[in-house]
């Protein structure tokens, strides 16, 4: 009976060093960087650590961690809002359009192309060929229509809206594979199949929340709501299955 | 037509004159009853300290993750840390006081986060003896006077802070309504 005991633990133990292992595939290194929502100001890419204040992109080269040096700033526009890193783009959302900036040269990001739009509050997140924008628009952001705006980005230097699906008050938005997951505040957290992205198929919408923001992390969907964090498997991508509600 | 161009001109800039509400102060001499703010001294504004303590979330912000722990922002006062080994028994775990905060990056055991506008990197290797090992300061400079966390709670009059201290809290007094929050 004890050894069948101590053979359960090995067990659990194991598989437990094993799931922590496919955790780490999309975590590799102890140096690598975290992941941050769509919302975030702050980004690590390799040695450079990227932040946008409401008017300037600044560049620190962090390779000794405890002594960052600033490289380079660069004036963007007006109210910028967020950035997201792909590979060696930077995607900027500010109220009047999309920058896309690439760091080919880390330390000196410079701007491929901009795409804008009406005054709108807009988080965006991106793969190597399509950006997906989210505009709110209201009194505080601007008077866009509110929505998903899908952009072709094949041709970096010529960003193109490919598609525009209105949505009401959309916020934080997060893309792991072809599903998005998009923060739409009282109204749920909608999920689309965008393996076509100039058609995004609207999958299901996860209510009982107000959400705001959301990263995918590898089998798990970390939601930002008002009321706390919520966090799903998404082992189903489309079908995000409960799992804590941690409340404030 | 010299008219007209006035006309649009006093137009395009009347919503940057400030906004005076009837039986309300006129000028920022006048003394009301509003928020005035409480300054601390840098260094107490500015220590950093981890406290295995959770905090209730009164002014949740941004979200990041990275291995085990999931951070999330407490706008303006620093950052919770929730143990996320087990997602369906994540909870709250601990608390890094972070005066003037709003954002996360992390690599490898090194956070990097704003403490007001100044860039701030924090070893979290040891989780209890979390330090501060580097400080840019004035890395941001709209940090000192762009963030909302520098507003008294509540709509109304308020003192104008000085920008060349911390503001580490309000409280009501009677105060020179030079500010006004909507």
């Amino acid at each position: 009976m004890k050894l069948t005991l101590n053979k359960f633990i090995a067990l659990l133990f194991a598989s437990f060093l094993l799931w922590s292992c496919t955790k780490d595939g999309s975590n590799n290194a102890a140096s690598a960087a975290g992941k941050g929502g769509s919302l975030s100001r702050f980004t690590i890419v390799g040695n450079f650590l990227y932040v946008v204040d409401n008017h300037f992109l600044y560049s620190y080269n962090i390779s000794s961690p405890t002594n960052p040096v600033k490289t380079n700033t660069s004036a963007i526009n007006f109210d910028i809002e967020t950035i997201y890193p792909f590979n060696n783009r930077l995607f900027i959302g500010t109220r009047t359009g999309l920058y896309i900036y690439s760091i080919d040269t880390p330390s000196i990001p410079s701007k491929l192309a901009e795409a804008r739009h009406a005054r709108s509050c807009d988080p965006v997140v991106a793969n190597d060929s399509i950006a997906f924008v989210t505009l709110k628009g209201n009194s505080n952001c601007g008077p866009a229509e509110s929505g998903l705006y899908v952009h072709s980005i094949k041709n970096i230097f010529q960003p193109v809206l490919i598609k525009k699906v209105l949505i009401n008050s959309p916020e934080g938005l997060g893309l792991q594979g072809s599903t998005l997951y998009i923060c739409c505040n009282n109204e749920g957290l909608k999920v689309f199949d965008v393996s076509q992205p100039a058609n995004p198929a609207e999958i299901r919408t996860v209510t009982g929340a107000y959400f705001k923001d959301v990263i995918p992390y590898g089998n798990l969907l970390i939601c930002y709501v008002s009321s706390g964090i919520i966090l799903y498997d998404i082992t189903a991508p489309t079908n995000p299955v409960l799992l804590k509600h941690i409340t404030n | 037509m010299r008219l007209l161009w006035i006309l649009i001109v006093i137009s395009t800039f009347s919503s940057c004159w400030p906004k005076v509400k009837p039986g309300e102060p006129r000028n920022n001499t006048q003394k009301v009853f509003g928020y005035k703010p409480v300054y601390g001294a840098e260094t107490f504004a500015k220590k950093i300290i981890y406290a295995n303590t959770p905090q209730p979330v009164v002014a949740a912000g941004n979200i990041y993750v990275k291995g085990d722990l999931i951070y999330q922002v407490e706008t303006g006062k620093g950052i919770h840390v929730i143990d996320n080994r087990i997602p369906a028994q994540a909870s709250r775990v601990g608390f890094l006081t972070i005066n003037g905060s709003s954002e996360i990056s992390i690599k490898g055991d090194f956070l990097y986060t704003n403490s007001y506008d100044d860039l701030v990197v924090v070893d979290m290797s040891n989780i209890n003896s979390i330090s501060e090992v580097k400080r840019v300061k004035g890395a941001f400079p709209e940090g000192r006077t762009n963030y909302f966390f520098v507003q008294p709670p509540e709509p109304g009059y308020y003192e104008c802070p000085r920008y060349d201290s911390v503001v580490i809290g309000w409280k009501k007094d009677s105060v020179q309504a030079g500010c006004y929050k909507n």
